[in-house]
């Protein structure tokens, strides 16, 4: 289990995974790596590549194929990075047991929309959103149809996006599932933009933690190049997979991965109590 | 069938930023892999190691860069291509706000200058200290 192909093969999973749910995969990884006996921040700080890796191995693809709403991902970058800066400099002052709890309570509120399809078609859309023509559509290969949609909530998205910034740069996590929800519950996105948008914004999260990782001296290159080059596989044949899925495939696959996320940061939370 | 999309200025944009990532991954992947295999030919195994050697150090990511260009890192061959390899994939996305930037600019398109300018700029100095 210790050696790197068999490292490798994991993250080929996880990158296929994270590629197709929005997720960067990093907070699926640092369990297996602990287990197998690697310190705790030390398997934080490496597997950020892990991140990058999923990001843009996918976004390549879905960038291609127009589904990633990229004006829409500039503006919302601009939010989750302020929020991850801030949080990586207060990670100190602030005891993360509370975050913990509230990124638990946040990943339930994905469950609330369950079963409102098609909202994206009836929303009105906002005055920034119209300002900055944050408006999409893109061709879905499953559902064999061009699909338009409008944004709302602007501002709420923008701050939801904080939050989600801050809970990464706090955590030391891309947060994915937090931006996936956000943009599909607050700013009514169809599901497929929400999870490329994320995973093209969620990349741009990992970099502003990586000088405060180099100088740590926590980067483990017999960690990093098996897990970055097993992701970048994975994400780049997700990326070819995700627009033939369909909607309700992805979102089964997402929500799972949100069960064991809320599983693992109330499990961090009551043990940091 | 695919619909014809449009040529539309945007959709310039959205190849030229995939056509980076794009290139940006298989050279990075390249990298490790073969980073990886010179590793595997000096070490005789692919054993996940904690001896000081496999640890990268440096005091924020571009003078890192430096540090590796001015070949000051002596690890042995395979780790120094690993750690180039890591070093594109971490400069893709770096990269890929660089051309928004320059692209919304030659639109003239202020609003979209300003965002990713300020995105610019953010990760810039996240980059820059530690």
């Amino acid at each position: 289990m210790d050696n790197m192909i068999a490292l490798a093969g994991i993250s080929v999973l996880v990158g296929l995974l994270g590629s197709l749910t929005g997720l960067g995969g990093a907070s699926i990884l640092i369990p297996v790596l602990v287990l197998i006996g690697i310190p705790v921040k030390e398997a934080i700080a490496s597997a950020m590549v892990t991140i990058i890796a999923t990001s843009s191995g996918s976004a390549a693809s879905y960038v291609r194929d127009r589904i990633v709403n990229v004006k829409l991902a500039m503006f919302l970058e601009m939010f989750t990075i302020t929020g991850a800066i801030i949080g990586a400099t207060i990670t100190t002052i602030v005891a993360p047991v509370f975050l913990y709890f509230f990124f638990a309570a946040f990943l339930c509120t994905s469950f609330l929309k369950l079963r409102a399809k098609g909202d994206y078609k009836t929303v009105e859309q906002d005055r920034i959103s119209k300002w900055l023509g944050l408006h999409g559509s893109y061709y879905d290969a499953y559902h064999r149809k061009q699909v338009d949609y409008r944004i709302t909530n602007a501002v709420g998205g923008g701050l939801g996006m904080l939050a989600a910034g801050l809970a990464a740069g706090m955590l030391g996590i891309g947060a994915g599932a937090f931006k996936v929800t956000v943009q599909e519950n607050i700013l009514k996105i169809p599901p497929k933009v929400a999870s490329t948008t994320s995973n093209f914004i969620i990349g741009m999260t990992a970099l502003a933690g990586i000088s405060v990782y180099l100088f740590s001296g926590l980067l483990n290159i017999t960690l990093m190049a098996p897990m970055a080059a097993g992701a970048t596989i994975g994400a780049l044949i997700g990326g070819r997979l995700l627009n033939r899925m369909k909607d309700s495939h992805l979102r089964i696959l997402f929500f799972l991965i949100v069960i064991y996320l809320i599983a693992q940061m109330l499990y961090k939370g009551i043990l940091a109590l | 069938m695919k619909p014809e999309l449009p040529a539309d200025t945007e959709s310039r944009m959205e190849s030229a930023i995939s056509y980076l990532m794009i290139t940006g991954v298989i050279i990075s992947l390249l990298l490790e892999i073969s980073g990886m295999v010179l590793y595997f030919i000096q070490n005789g195994n692919l054993q996940i190691s904690q001896t000081s050697g496999v640890f990268i150090h440096g005091k924020d990511f571009f003078s890192f860069i430096y540090q590796v260009l001015s070949g000051k890192n002596r690890n042995g061959a395979g780790i120094t291509l690993i750690t180039a390899g890591l070093i594109v994939l971490i400069l893709t996305p770096f990269l890929r706000v660089v051309l928004s930037v320059i692209y919304f600019s030659s639109e003239k398109n202020m609003n979209y200058v300003w965002i990713t300018l300020f995105v610019l700029v953010v990760i810039t100095l996240s980059l820059s200290l530690h």
